[in-house]
C-alpha cells in the first residue's frame, strides 16, 4: 500500500517485567495528519520513539514508503525523511538558532565532508544558501530576529516554533510531533493548530502527533489512534473515538458508568 | 594442587583489598552518585599513615588503627568539600575532571613530603595479643599473620557495614538516599550530613585497608593509581553502587590475578583486569549483578 | 581580521625567537609547542565532541615510538615518521573509539584511562621490542633532503625548534579547519545532546570516531617529532601524567574553544620556569589549578574573556 508514509505491523516492546507497547499496528497516509492519544503511561512516548528509531522494537516491523526501517537507527530513519519534535524540548544549546536549523540540513547536502573541511566554494556555497533558507524559515515563523541568538533567549512557545523550523528543514515527509501543545497558552494553541495544517497543506508533510490536549487533536487530525496500558484500543475519526466508551472508560475509569446508572 | 590453593589463598588476600577499596567507591557512586578517582588516594594515606603511627609514633595497634582511621576521615571530609559540594548540579565530566585533579594534587604531595622510596609499616605481630595466635599454616596454604588479617578485616568491616546499612537510622537515610535525594530530603533525612558520612565512611575503608596492605606489600605516593583503576573494575564487573557485587567481584578480581599471574605471567596480572573491564563496559555495562544500594 | 593579525605577528616572533633568546629558551618554546598541538588536538575530541578523554599521553607515546622503532628498524628518516606516527596513533584512537561509541561519562573515563595504562603496561614490559623501561635512542636523522637538494641540517636544537613550529602551524590549521567545517559542528551537536544529534541525521558514530582519530593523530604527529628532538624515548614520559597534564590545560584555558587550550598550554608548560626551584612540584600545582579551574570557572581562562565581553 503505497498510499501510507509509514505502517506500524504489530510492534511490541518491554522493559524488564514492564511491556510498554504490545502489539500495536498503525498507519499514516500520505498527506494524512494521524493523532496518538491515551492516557498517561498508555505507551505513547514509547511508541514515538519505536517510529523514531530511539528505541528498537522486540518483535514487529516498520515500513516507511513502502521499505522496511525496522533495522535502521534513528540518524538514517532522518535521512529518509522523518522528522521529530520532543516532548521535552531539545535543541543544541552552543548553535545559535540559525545554527539549530542548518544541522538539520546537513544531511540533505551533497558536497562531501571533505570538502566542507577544505573549506572548498561546493561546500561553503551549500552552507550559505542553507543558512539563507534558514533565516527565510525563520521569518516564516516570525523569528528572524533571533537568528544569530542562543537558543536560550527564546521562550518556551518560540523554541518550540524552532523545533518545527528544525524539521522543516530537512524536508521531512513524515513529521512526528512529540506533545508540541504543551505548556503553550491558549492563543499559541491555535497558531500551533494552524501552523501544522498548513504543514500539510503548503509543504506536503505527513503527521503523527502524539497530544494530549484534546481541541488539538479534535481540529487537526484525520484519524485518531488510541492507546491504553500499551494495546491500540480504539481508532477512528476524532469524532467517534471521543464517544467510544471504550475510550472513555480508559480515561475516566469505570465508575461513571455505575454512578450514570444510579 | 597445594599450589593452586597458596594462590587461591594469596587472591583472597588481595581481593580482600580491592573489595575495602571498591566497597567505598560502589558506595559514594550508589549514594551521591559521584565518580571519586581519587579515591586510590584514601587507600595511599591509610598507608602512609599506618607507617607514620607504628613506624614513628610507635603506637600499639588498635590506637594505629584509631589514627589511620581518623587520617582517612579527615580526607574524606576534605575530598566532599572539593568534590562534592560544589559540583552537586554540574555535569558529570566536571566531577570526573575535578576528582583527578585532586588525585593529582595528593599523589604529588605525598610525594614531596614523603619522598618517593617505597615504605612499609613493621607490624610486630608478637605484640598483636589476638593476632600473634592465629595460625600461619592452613593445610597446604601458608599465610603470615598480616595476611590473614586483610581478609578478617574485610569480612569484619563489610558484615559491621551491613548491619549499619540495613538497621540503623544513619544506614536508612543512606539508603534512602541512593533511591532519591530530593525524597529523602523531603523525608527529614540530613542530605549534606549523609554526603558527608559516605566520604568519611569509603575514605576509612580504604584506609584500613591501604594500611593493612602496607604491612605486607609497599606504600608509594602513586600506589593509589593501580588500587583506584583496580577498584574502578570490581565496581563496574559488581554494579556501580551494589555492596555485595562489589564484595564478590572483589575477591574474584584477586583471586583471578593471583592465578594468572602464576600460570601465566606476571606482566599480564595487571593487564587482566582492565581487559576485563573494557568487556564488561562493552557488553554488560550494569556489572555481573547489575547496581542497587537499596538491596543491601 | 585583528586576530589574523595577532596570529600572523606571533608566528613572526616566533620563527625570529631563535635569534632573539637563548638556546634554552628556545627548547623551552619547542615544548610549549609541543604541548599546544597536544592541548588542541584532545579539545577536538574533548572540548568539542564532548567524549573525555585521559589517553593523550598513550597517543604521544604511540606516536614517539613508532619514530623511535622505524628509525632503528627501518632506518627512516623523520619526514617518513611524521604520517607514520600519525597513522599509527590514529588506528589507535580508532581503537579507542570504538568502546566509546557506546560508554558516556565516567565509564567513558575509565576506559580511556585503562586504554592509557595498557599502552604503558605494554610499552614499558614489552622490552624486546619497545626496550622497556629503559626506552630507546635515536639516531642523528643526518640533513633534510628535498629532491634530492640538501635543504638544512637536521640536527641542531633552532632546526628542531623551526620543524616543530611549522608542524604547530600545520596541526592548528587542520584542527581550524576540522572545527569549522561540517565535522566540528556535528561534533558540538554530539556534545550537546547525541539524541537529538542522530534524530536530525547526523551519524553520530562517524563524528566521535573521526575526533577520536583526529586528536590521536595530532598527538602522534607530536610524539614522532618529540622523539627526535629528545633523539630517545623512554615510557615514563608518556604516562597518566602527560595526560593529566594535558586535561589540565585544555580545562584550565577553556573547553570547545579553539584559542583555550592553546593559552592553556602555553600557561602550564611555562609555569615551571617562573616557578624556579619550585618547578618540581609543577604536577602539584597544575592538580591544584584544574581542581580550582573545573570548580570555579568551568569555562576555563577563554570563557571568563569571553563572559567579560559580554557583559561589557
Amino acid at each position: 500500500m503505497s498510499a501510507s508514509i509509514l505502517e506500524a505491523k504489530g510492534i511490541s516492546r518491554r522493559f524488564g517485567g514492564v511491556v510498554a507497547v504490545a502489539e500495536v499496528s498503525l498507519s499514516v497516509g500520505k498527506g494524512q495528519i494521524v493523532g496518538l492519544i491515551g492516557p498517561n503511561g498508555s505507551g505513547k512516548s514509547t511508541m514515538v520513539n519505536l517510529v523514531t528509531g530511539e528505541l528498537a522494537p522486540d518483535s514487529g516491523s516498520f515500513l516507511f514508503n513502502g521499505s522496511d526501517i525496522t533495522a535502521e537507527p534513528s540518524y538514517r530513519r532522518a535521512r529518509l525523511g522523518m522528522a521529530r519534535s520532543f516532548q521535552l524540548l531539545r535543541l543544541f544549546h552552543s548553535l545559535s538558532v540559525e545554527e539549530n536549523l542548518l544541522l538539520a540540513n546537513y544531511m540533505r547536502m551533497s558536497s562531501s565532508l571533505a570538502a566542507s573541511i577544505l573549506g572548498r566554494r561546493s561546500a561553503t556555497g551549500e552552507e550559505f544558501r542553507a543558512r539563507q533558507r534558514a533565516r527565510e524559515l525563520l521569518a516564516w515563523f516570525d523569528l528572524q530576529a533571533f537568528a544569530d541568538r542562543p537558543v536560550s533567549a527564546l521562550s518556551i512557545g518560540q523554541q518550540r516554533m524552532v523545533e518545527i523550523a528544525r524539521g522543516l528543514m530537512s524536508e521531512p515527509a513524515l513529521f512526528v510531533l512529540d506533545e508540541p501543545a504543551a505548556g503553550l497558552s491558549p492563543p499559541n494553541v491555535d497558531r500551533l493548530i494552524q501552523l501544522v495544517r498548513r504543514l500539510r497543506d503548503e509543504f506536503g508533510i505527513s503527521i503523527l502527533l502524539v497530544e494530549h490536549v484534546m481541541r488539538v487533536v479534535q481540529d487537526l487530525c484525520d484519524h485518531v489512534v488510541v492507546l491504553d496500558s500499551g494495546r491500540k484500543i480504539a481508532e477512528g475519526t476524532p469524532d467517534t473515538v471521543v464517544k467510544d466508551s471504550v475510550v472513555v472508560e480508559a480515561y475516566i475509569g469505570t465508575g461513571w458508568r455505575r454512578r450514570a446508572k444510579a | 594442587m597445594d599450589l593452586f590453593l597458596q594462590y587461591f589463598a594469596n587472591g583472597i588476600v588481595t581481593g580482600s583489598t580491592y573489595v575495602l577499596v571498591a566497597v567505598g567507591l560502589t558506595l559514594i557512586f550508589g549514594i551521591l552518585g559521584v565518580v571519586n578517582f581519587a579515591h586510590g588516594e584514601f587507600y595511599m594515606i591509610g598507608g602512609y599513615a599506618g607507617v607514620f603511627s607504628v613506624s614513628v609514633l610507635h603506637l600499639p595497634i588498635l590506637p594505629a588503627i584509631g589514627l589511620v582511621l581518623a587520617a582517612a576521615a579527615v580526607v574524606g571530609l576534605v575530598a566532599e568539600v572539593i568534590l562534592y559540594r560544589p559540583m552537586k548540579n554540574r555535569d558529570a565530566t566536571s566531577s570526573i575532571i575535578s576528582s583527578f585533579g585532586l588525585a593529582v594534587v595528593f599523589q604529588n604531595a605525598a610525594l614531596a613530603v614523603m619522598g618517593s622510596q617505597p615504605q612499609r609499616l613493621d607490624l610486630d605481630v608478637s605484640r598483636i595479643p589476638v593476632l600473634s595466635h592465629l595460625p600461619t599454616e592452613f593445610g597446604p596454604v601458608f599465610l603470615p599473620q598480616q595476611r590473614t588479617l586483610l581478609p578478617v578485616a574485610m569480612v569484619l568491616l563489610i558484615a559491621l557495614l551491613y548491619l549499619v546499612l540495613r538497621y540503623t537510622w544513619t544506614g536508612l537515610s543512606l539508603r534512602a538516599m541512593a533511591q532519591n535525594t530530593t525524597m529523602a530530603r523531603l523525608c527529614g533525612v540530613r542530605v549534606e550530613r549523609v554526603a558527608v558520612v559516605t566520604f568519611m565512611v569509603g575514605a576509612a575503608l580504604a584506609g584500613i585497608a591501604g594500611m593493612l596492605m602496607s604491612s605486607i606489600f609497599f606504600v608509594y605516593p602513586i600506589v593509589g593509581n593501580m588500587i583506584a583503576l583496580k577498584a574502578f573494575t570490581v565496581v563496574i564487573l559488581g554494579g556501580m553502587g551494589n555492596v555485595a557485587g562489589a564484595a564478590v567481584a572483589g575477591l574474584l578480581l584477586g583471586v583471578t590475578e593471583s592465578l594468572t599471574s602464576a600460570y601465566i605471567s606476571n606482566a599480564a596480572r595487571d593487564i587482566v583486569g582492565f581487559v576485563f573491564v573494557i568487556l564488561v563496559l562493552l557488553f554488560r555495562p550494569q556489572g555481573l549483578f547489575g547496581r542497587s544500594v537499596d538491596r543491601s | 581580521m585583528k586576530s589574523l593579525l595577532v596570529s600572523l605577528g606571533t608566528t613572526v616572533l616566533l620563527v625570529l625567537a631563535p635569534f632573539l633568546v637563548g638556546g634554552y629558551e628556545t627548547n623551552v618554546l619547542m615544548i610549549i609547542l609541543f604541548f599546544v598541538i597536544l592541548a588542541v588536538g584532545l579539545d577536538l575530541v574533548s572540548g568539542y565532541c564532548g567524549q573525555f578523554s585521559f589517553a593523550t599521553g598513550s597517543f604521544y607515546g604511540l606516536g614517539a615510538y613508532t619514530a623511535a622503532i622505524m628509525s632503528r628498524d627501518l632506518g627512516t628518516s623523520i619526514w617518513i615518521h611524521l604520517p607514520a606516527g600519525a597513522l599509527v596513533a590514529g588506528l589507535f584512537g580508532l581503537l579507542l573509539g570504538m568502546p566509546a561509541l557506546r560508554l558516556k561519562g565516567h565509564f567513558l573515563a575509565i576506559v580511556t584511562i585503562a586504554f592509557q595504562t595498557i599502552v604503558y603496561l605494554v610499552i614499558s614490559q614489552w622490552t624486546s621490542f619497545t626496550g622497556g623501561q629503559v626506552g630507546l635512542t635515536l639516531s642523528n636523522p643526518g640533513p633534510v633532503r628535498l629532491f634530492g637538494m640538501t635543504l638544512f641540517e637536521l640536527g641542531s636544537l633552532r632546526s628542531y625548534y623551526w620543524l616543530t613550529l611549522a608542524m604547530t602551524v600545520i596541526c592548528l590549521t587542520v584542527a581550524w579547519r576540522l572545527v569549522h567545517s561540517r565535522l566540528g559542528r556535528e561534533w558540538i551537536a554530539i556534545r550537546d545532546d547525541e539524541t537529538l544529534a542522530a534524530a536530525v541525521g547526523i551519524n553520530t558514530t562517524r563524528g566521535k570516531l573521526t575526533a577520536f582519530i583526529a586528536s590521536a593523530a595530532l598527538a602522534g604527529v607530536a610524539g614522532v617529532i618529540t622523539a627526535h628532538a629528545l633523539r630517545g624515548v623512554t615510557p615514563n614520559d608518556f604516562m597518566i601524567w602527560t595526560s593529566a597534564t594535558v586535561v589540565a590545560m585544555v580545562v584550565i584555558g577553556g573547553r570547545g574553544t579553539f584559542i583555550g587550550p592553546i593559552i592553556g598550554a602555553v600557561l602550564l608548560a611555562t609555569l615551571p620556569e617562573l616557578l624556579g626551584r619550585f618547578a618540581e612540584y609543577k604536577l602539584l600545582i597544575y592538580g591544584m589549578l584544574l581542581v580550582i579551574a573545573v570548580t570555579l570557572f568551568p569555562d576555563g581562562l577563554a570563557g571568563l574573556w569571553q563572559a567579560r565581553r559580554v557583559t561589557r
